[in-house]
């Protein structure tokens, strides 16, 4: 029973995948019960203490801590929701249903797993699996997506193993605790972390390897693009929190860097995201600035190793808050492209102005609670490092705002039903709109269960007026330059300058695809030459041939040798020989 | 004859009777053949199994010998190290002639083509049952000869160019073989293998005619190892038939030049020796180099086979380059390797053999080939993504080795080179599965000939690498369940290392 309850996470994910095709009409529930048993495992925690499996993988461990408990519970939450909006995708191509379980089964077990093997597999498998979300559509743009996707994960996961190797070496074990305890005396210390922090930055979207995440959240249908942006972009931050050695030892400079480089972020995906006119892009490009505001806090768990518990539980607080509302803005976008009219878009605005201002930190939502935590947190910096620290914060909120408020602007208008094939939204909108109302509920009250579920957080709710003032002020200030856009509307004499974004998704990306030919192609150049020189040379024949001249004389005795009764009655008789030759020997 | 004698006899004459009855039966009688040629196969299977289970349960010794030269006998013998080959050739010998079989189904010479089949497999057991120097060069050159009719199988001037290079090469590396063992045995006298300390002792007068001797024994090995500058006949050779390649590739003759690299540096001079000596270094580096140069050439490769080729250069040089790394999981990657890359590489040439059969040969054709043929192409990811080391496949477990091999031995250089590896793997293994799944691009797109819109061959040609492709993600999988090659490698490697 234990052992199942730790098992079935991801076994049963697995085994809906495989058995997709042969389940009747009930499949259309795989998807939303897959996740389950994950869900169970997060709330009521396991009967017993992890099972031994030896037998699994390189001796796997499992386990569950305080950091990926909450998560664990968000994760599976989220997979549901998306798995019950996603049930009528799989009709028309079930490869689409079971890389969505596949994925899940990986995303599940990263959070569950204790080694640094298992952890590595289930980080890889769910990353690999997602390259058939992203490519779904088998658009051009999305199978531009998907190798941007690809050559980022594969760097991503190379980086990490080399990290990881080297980190598993000198703890002497693979279980993750004693793993990243053994980092902080390692030799090659700096190496190591900062394999470890490109590796999972690729999957954070940590600034500059964020390029691949306006380009493939977009690309995939809505389901996945909620989880990619909700729950996925949640596993290099567990992978960050399980292995680097918070606590352990101060690194202020790996810590300023993630601290600086998150900053960056959260300012690169508000003004990026702004300027998009895709829904879809520019949710993207706020989990950008999101994940930057995570990575700060994973910054100060580095820099303050006093305050280390605080920072990460911090994280955890933000990544919840941040999964549940990000993915219901995605799905909010699905029923809304599924389209809507009259009452059922005055709910949808409604629902998705309450995740908005989540996300924006208005005061008490789950966006304030995370927002607080992590100031208390940046609070802590010595030498009023702190003020600064909170200041940008509260600003990044007040960005945040403003690039809300024109997600609602992009969704504005009632949309009438889609029916065009490459749509990936089912014709019938109210089966989205369903498993979105849910999550829109959870973004209500979540933040109010999450105490419940980990006793022994740090006070979580700062209820004082200056808290509220707090979480207020830079949503005001978001809205000044939102009510002066309104007023004057800069976007449409943009819009006649030039029709393309300011900023088009990828950002960085464009550069890099610019210059990428002038190495790409003499490098090809040079290879296909190689290649053709060694055709044409092979010395090794050519002087065989030159010297011995044996080309009539082998021609001739491989026409003869060809003759297989020739040849086969060659070995009858070398046989023969041999045994008589051993028999005479024994004897 | 004791059991434990008649045991390894009775494994090479399993493939060895059948073969030589094979040239007899008359062509059309595709039953007979089929059928003789599948039950030898399952009964040395079973064969093989009950050899396992007698060393690893009842501690039984298995061993033939006889005299063969004045003082050198013809010894076949089941150790730890021979069993793990000799696992993988019959497993894999079951599967290829199931594939075979369906390969060659509209083929004239099959008669022939199953009776070399055989005699290459009876070879490749007793290299991997040698039990010193001499028996394994005997059935090392016999392996050479015995493959050479199923290289120019087809007979056309592409393949006799082929079988050329193939012969040219491995017969130099015959006659080096020889002379390193005449060498050896002049120094040594009559030598086993496990028998280290024997040529330890020769270290303190010889230690320069000793390091020549290693590495002409090397270099000889290296020829079918096709370590760089030694690998010019692999691409060429892939002109044999898919069942061939596949053979070739993965258990017969580039796996038995890895596996006799295995044998010289543990069981004739031992780690310690060689280690003294300084060559396990220069091996490293001549891996390493072998590794990138292998992975370069690959990537430019448009006829999937010869893509493939590339890749077991570098492949196979994991191989080597876990044995000349001195520690604990360098050894156990560089053995569970043997294993993995030959399980991994035969899947991807039955695909590669699907695909032709449906007239697809270059990687450029692939495009949306996943949609007609999605077993084949379902296997062939699976071994590709195991190629690239990406979880949870064979493939990942070697190199999780390899790299703390590395990491324990202080060379993290290494994992430098395993990540770089990694990397062009990637670069060229997951375009084609890309390809294969997305719907070609509107704007490049060939129109299919008659012949590629069938869909997938028949069973005889699917069910190999789909069992084989299951492997490799269990391999992966239940990498630590007793009884995996990984335990077993892990075993062989705790035995062999200096304590």
């Amino acid at each position: 029973m234990n052992a199942l309850a730790w098992l079935a996470p991801v076994a049963l994910p697995i085994a809906g995948a495989l058995l997709w095709p042969v389940v009747g009409p009930a499949r259309r529930w795989l998807l939303v019960l897959a996740p389950l048993p994950a869900l169970l495992l997060g709330v009521f925690g396991a009967p017993g203490p992890p099972p031994q499996l030896n037998w699994l993988l390189l001796e796997a461990i499992a386990d569950l801590d305080i950091g990926s408990r909450p998560l664990l519970v968000m994760t599976a939450f989220v997979w549901m929701v998306a798995g019950a909006s996603a049930r009528r995708i799989g009709d028309d191509r079930p490869a689409f249903a079971s890389l969505m379980l596949l994925t899940c089964a990986g995303n599940v077990g990263v959070l569950l797993a204790a080694d640094v093997v298992t952890f590595y597999v289930m980080f890889a498998w769910m990353t690999f699996a997602a390259y058939g979300l992203v490519v779904h559509h088998r658009t051009e743009s999305a199978r531009r997506a998907g190798r941007v996707y690809v050559v980022l994960a594969v760097l991503g996961e190379v980086a990490l193993l080399a990290g990881l190797l080297l980190a598993a070496t000198h703890a002497g074990t693979t279980a993750m605790p004693e793993v990243a305890g053994s980092l902080a005396t390692a030799p090659g210390r700096s190496m190591i972390i900062g394999l470890l922090i490109g590796g999972f930055g690729v999957k954070v979207g940590l600034v500059p390897l964020h390029v691949w995440l306006p380009l493939a959240h977009p690309a995939a249908p809505v389901a996945a693009s909620a989880v990619l942006s909700g729950t996925m972009i949640k596993a290099g931050l567990v992978g960050w929190l399980r292995i680097l050695p918070l606590g352990e030892v101060a690194l202020p400079g790996f810590g300023a860097t993630l601290i600086g480089l998150g900053l960056v972020g959260a300012v690169l995906g508000v003004v990026a995201g702004t300027l998009q006119s895709d829904p879809k892009v520019l949710l993207a490009y706020s989990s950008v600035s999101q994940m930057g505001l995570i990575t700060t806090a994973v910054g100060l768990g580095l820099v303050l190793p006093d305050d280390a518990t605080a920072a990460v539980f911090a994280a955890v607080a933000y990544a919840v808050h941040h999964g549940i509302a990000k993915a219901s803005l995605f799905l909010g976008v699905g029923v809304h492209k599924a389209g809507t009219r009259g009452w059922s878009h005055r709910t949808l605005l409604a629902g998705m102005g309450l995740a908005a201002l989540a996300l924006a930190g208005a005061p008490l939502t789950t966006g304030w609670i995370a927002k607080q935590t992590l100031k208390s947190v940046a609070d802590a910096l010595p030498e009023g490092g702190g003020q600064p620290l909170t200041l940008a914060l509260s600003l990044a909120a007040a960005g945040t705002t403003v690039l809300m408020v024109r997600l609602l602007w992009l969704v504005r208008e009632p949309s009438g039903p889609r029916s065009s094939p490459r749509s990936d939204a089912p014709a019938d909108a109210r089966g989205v709109i369903a498993p979105w109302a849910s999550i829109v509920v959870a973004v209500a009250v979540g933040g109010w269960l999450l105490p419940l579920a980990v006793p022994d957080a740090p006070s979580l709710l700062p209820l004082t007026t200056s808290g509220l003032w707090d979480g207020l002020w830079p949503v005001l200030l978001g809205l000044v330059p939102c009510a002066g856009w309104l007023r004057y509307r800069p976007d449409r004499r943009l819009a006649r300058a030039s029709p393309r974004p300011a900023i088009p998704a990828g950002d960085l990306l464009l550069l890099i695809e610019r210059l990428a030919p002038a190495v790409s192609i003499p490098a090809w150049w040079l290879l296909h030459r190689f290649d053709a020189m060694e055709r044409r040379a092979r010395t090794f024949q050519d002087v065989g041939r030159v010297t011995v001249r044996p080309g009539a004389l082998i021609d001739h005795l491989e026409d003869r040798l060809t003759g297989w009764r020739t040849a086969g009655a060659l070995y009858v008789l070398i046989g023969i020989a041999v045994t008589v030759a051993l028999a005479l020997g024994t004897a | 004859m004791t059991i434990g004698a008649a045991l390894p006899v009775l494994l090479l004459a399993t493939s060895l009777v059948p073969a030589i009855a094979t040239f007899f039966i008359p062509e059309r009688s595709h039953r007979l053949r089929t059928a003789l040629n599948v039950i030898a196969a399952v009964v040395k299977v079973v064969l093989v199994g009950a050899l396992v289970a007698g060393v690893l349960y009842f501690g039984l010794e298995f061993e033939w010998r006889a005299a063969f030269l004045p003082g050198i006998d013809l010894v076949l013998r089941a150790d730890p190290i021979p069993l793990l080959f000799v696992f993988l050739s019959a497993l894999l010998w079951l599967t290829t002639t199931v594939y075979a079989v369906g390969y060659l189904a509209d083929d004239g010479h099959r008669s022939r083509f199953f009776g070399f089949f055989g005699l290459c497999v009876t070879a490749t057991v007793g290299v991997a049952l040698a039990g010193n120097l001499v028996t394994f060069l005997v059935f090392y050159e016999l392996l050479t000869v015995t493959t050479y009719p199923l290289v120019v199988h087809d007979g056309t001037a592409k393949a006799r160019a082929g079988g050329r290079a193939y012969l040219l090469y491995t017969l130099t590396g015959g006659a080096l073989l020889l002379l390193g063992t005449v060498w050896l045995h002049a120094l040594a006298g009559p030598l086993e293998f496990g028998q280290t300390e024997v040529v330890g002792a020769l270290a303190v007068n010889h230690r320069t005619t000793l390091t020549i001797v290693f590495v002409i024994l090397i270099v000889a090995l290296g020829f079918k190892a096709a370590l760089v500058p030694l690998h010019g006949w692999l691409p060429q050779a892939m002109v044999a038939p898919a069942p061939v390649s596949a053979l070739l590739h993965a258990v017969a003759v580039v796996k038995a030049g890895a596996y006799g690299i295995v044998r010289v540096v543990h069981d004739l001079f031992g780690l310690p020796l060689a280690q003294d000596l300084g060559v396990l270094m220069p091996l490293t580096i001549v891996a390493a180099i072998t590794i990138v140069y292998g992975s370069t050439r690959a990537l430019i490769q448009d006829d999937l086979k010869r893509r493939l080729a590339y890749s077991t250069v570098s492949q196979l040089s994991y191989i080597v380059l876990g044995i000349s790394v001195v520690s604990l999981s360098s050894t156990t990657g560089g053995l569970v390797h043997l294993v993995h890359q030959g399980i991994m590489k035969v899947t991807l040439f039955y695909c590669a053999g699907n695909l032709g059969k449906r007239g697809v040969h270059r990687v450029s054709e692939m495009d949306g080939i996943g949609r007609r043929m999605p077993v084949t192409m379902l296997a062939f990811t699976v071994a590709a993504v195991g190629m690239v080391g990406i979880p949870p496949t064979a493939g990942f477990v070697t190199k999780w080795y390899l790299g703390l091999g590395a990491a324990e031995a202080g060379q993290p250089w290494i994992i430098g080179v395993l990540a770089l590896s990694s990397a062009l793997n990637a670069a060229y293994f997951l375009p084609p599965v890309a390809r294969a799944w997305l719907p070609p691009d509107p704007g490049e797109r060939s129109e299919p000939t008659g012949r590629a819109l069938a869909g997938e061959p028949g069973g005889w040609l699917l069910l190999p690498p789909v069992a084989t492709a299951v492997s490799v993600l269990g391999l992966g999988i239940l990498a630590g369940a007793p009884l995996s090659p990984l335990t077993w490698a892990a075993f062989i490697a705790e035995e062999l290392m200096p304590s």
